[in-house]
């Protein structure tokens, strides 16, 4: 192999030289910047995509929540109705049961003072009738002379008096 | 991070292989061509054969070996780069390979404008393609950008564009801008405009051939300089040039390294002023508004 002249000129090496540039500038063109120009878009458009969406659903979020925080104040108002509903109700029935009760009671009360007067009055009648066939007894055994009939009533009268107060000091 | 298939690494390392063997085949074949240089040698691309054409002799040299295995090699990392591409990515190459896009795209909209978006692959190329043969020198091949040819190449073609770019507004247009800012400066003009292509390939090859240039000449000197502070040792010593150790490397730093991607960046950076200063875009918006208008007054 001979070595050519430092400084030599030849046409058709730098046409080949001009060749070789033009067919790397096509290489780096096809096989890299287009494909990695390609990647990097991609990648923009998806990032874009992405933040788009991302900001719809942030709208959509948005909105739901003005929605629900509408439905909630709502809802304050509404329960409120509805409790004061239910303690009406409620207290119209209770009320009711209490006066129903007061008039049962009642009742029974008045039922209780009717039977106790009436057993007061029999018993009365009871003491009296007992009494009289007490007295009569009496009568019969203590006194076996004639009495006149106004010192009988007499003597019962007073008998009968004094076993009514006995009674009302015993109560 | 996703866990990576088997299959998935099979072909990321087949991908990998693929980007390394373009660079390994031209070691290889370097290695089998070229004998080691003695001494001082500074030359040319070596030729290995030369194609009959019309007009002149196509040599095959070196350069244009190496610049295609480097275009092969990009090849392979473009598609290693971009296997397993996502929306979402997972994998830290695509965050590589969209951080380069992003710097390039800024670059190209800060220093030409929106309208010319579609620059982006190709400054990328430009910058890839002067990088990577620069780079070459680092595996001890020749850079195809130390070749005059090679660059030249490059440079008609953005003398292309900077021409299709200025006749945007018609031919009437681009043969009056010769005449700015005064008619009797024509010819200086249409010397500029020739020198444009001329300076950009020169600066290029200048810049990474004599970056080769000083290495070879501070290397042999070096040598010299250990031949004679050592020299009078006795044995294996004496013949070890101890300054060549180290030093060079430095020097390679600056010139295979710092030197080959600045370059590519200049070559880049010019390209995109000169296309875009080319390109008269106040002029060209007008007449656009003033067709629109008249499509408009017509409909």
């Amino acid at each position: 192999m001979q070595p050519s002249e430092v400084i030599s000129v030849n046409i058709w090496q730098i046409l080949i030289s001009l060749c070789n540039l033009l067919i790397l500038f096509l290489i780096l063109k096809k096989l890299l910047y287009k494909p990695v120009k390609k990647a990097m878009a991609d990648r923009q458009q998806s990032i874009d995509d992405r933040y788009s969406a991302a900001k719809k659903a942030e709208e959509l979020a948005e909105q739901s929540k003005a929605e629900y925080e509408d439905k909630l104040k709502n809802a304050g108002s509404e329960a409120k109705s509805i409790v004061k509903s239910a303690t009406d109700k409620a207290n119209r029935r209770s009320d009711k049961i209490i006066a129903d009760a007061k008039e049962k009671a009642d009742v029974i009360v008045k039922q209780a003072k009717n039977e106790a007067e009436l057993e007061k009055k029999k018993a009365v009648a009871d003491v009296h009738k007992e009494i009289v066939e007490v007295s009569a007894m009496l009568t019969e055994k203590i006194l076996e002379r004639e009495i006149t009939s106004a010192d009988h009533r007499d003597f019962i009268d007073s008998f009968i008096k004094e076993i009514g107060d006995e009674n009302d000091g015993n109560k | 991070m996703k866990k990576k298939s088997g299959l998935f690494r099979l072909v990321d390392v087949l991908l990998l292989l693929m980007t390394v063997l373009p660079i390994v085949c031209g070691m290889v074949i370097k290695v089998l061509t070229k004998p080691a240089a003695e001494g001082i040698e500074i030359s040319g691309a070596g030729i290995f054969f030369t194609i009959k054409l019309p007009l002149q002799d196509l040599p095959i040299t070196e350069s244009q070996v190496n610049s295609w295995l480097v275009i092969v090699s990009v090849f392979f990392l473009c598609l290693y780069l971009t296997h397993g591409l996502a929306t979402v990515p997972n994998l830290r190459r695509q965050h590589l390979v969209e951080w380069g896009i992003e710097k390039v795209e800024n670059m190209v909209n800060e220093n030409m404008g929106e309208y010319f978006h579609n620059f982006v692959p190709f400054v990328a190329a430009i910058m890839v393609l002067s990088a990577f043969s620069s780079l070459l020198t680092l595996v001890g091949l020749y850079p195809p950008t130390s070749d005059l040819n090679v660059v030249a190449g490059w440079a008609v073609l953005v003398f292309f564009l900077i021409t299709y770019y200025k006749f945007k507004c018609g031919p009437a247009y681009y043969l009056k801008s010769f005449a700015e800012p005064v008619a009797f400066l024509a010819p200086i003009n249409i010397i500029s405009e020739f020198a444009t292509p001329v300076s950009m390939a020169f600066r290029h090859y200048g810049n990474v051939l004599s970056g080769t240039v000083i290495s070879v000449l501070v290397a042999s000197g070096l040598q010299g300089i250990s031949a004679m502070v050592f020299g009078n040792l006795s044995g294996i010593i004496g013949e070890v040039p101890f300054f060549q150790i180290g030093i060079p490397a430095v020097l390679s730093i600056y010139f295979d390294i710092f030197s080959g991607c600045l370059q590519a960046f200049i070559f880049a950076m010019l390209t995109m002023l000169y296309v875009s200063s080319a390109f008269p875009s106040d002029e060209y918006e007008e007449r656009r508004r003033k067709k629109l208008n008249r499509q408009k007054a017509a409909s």
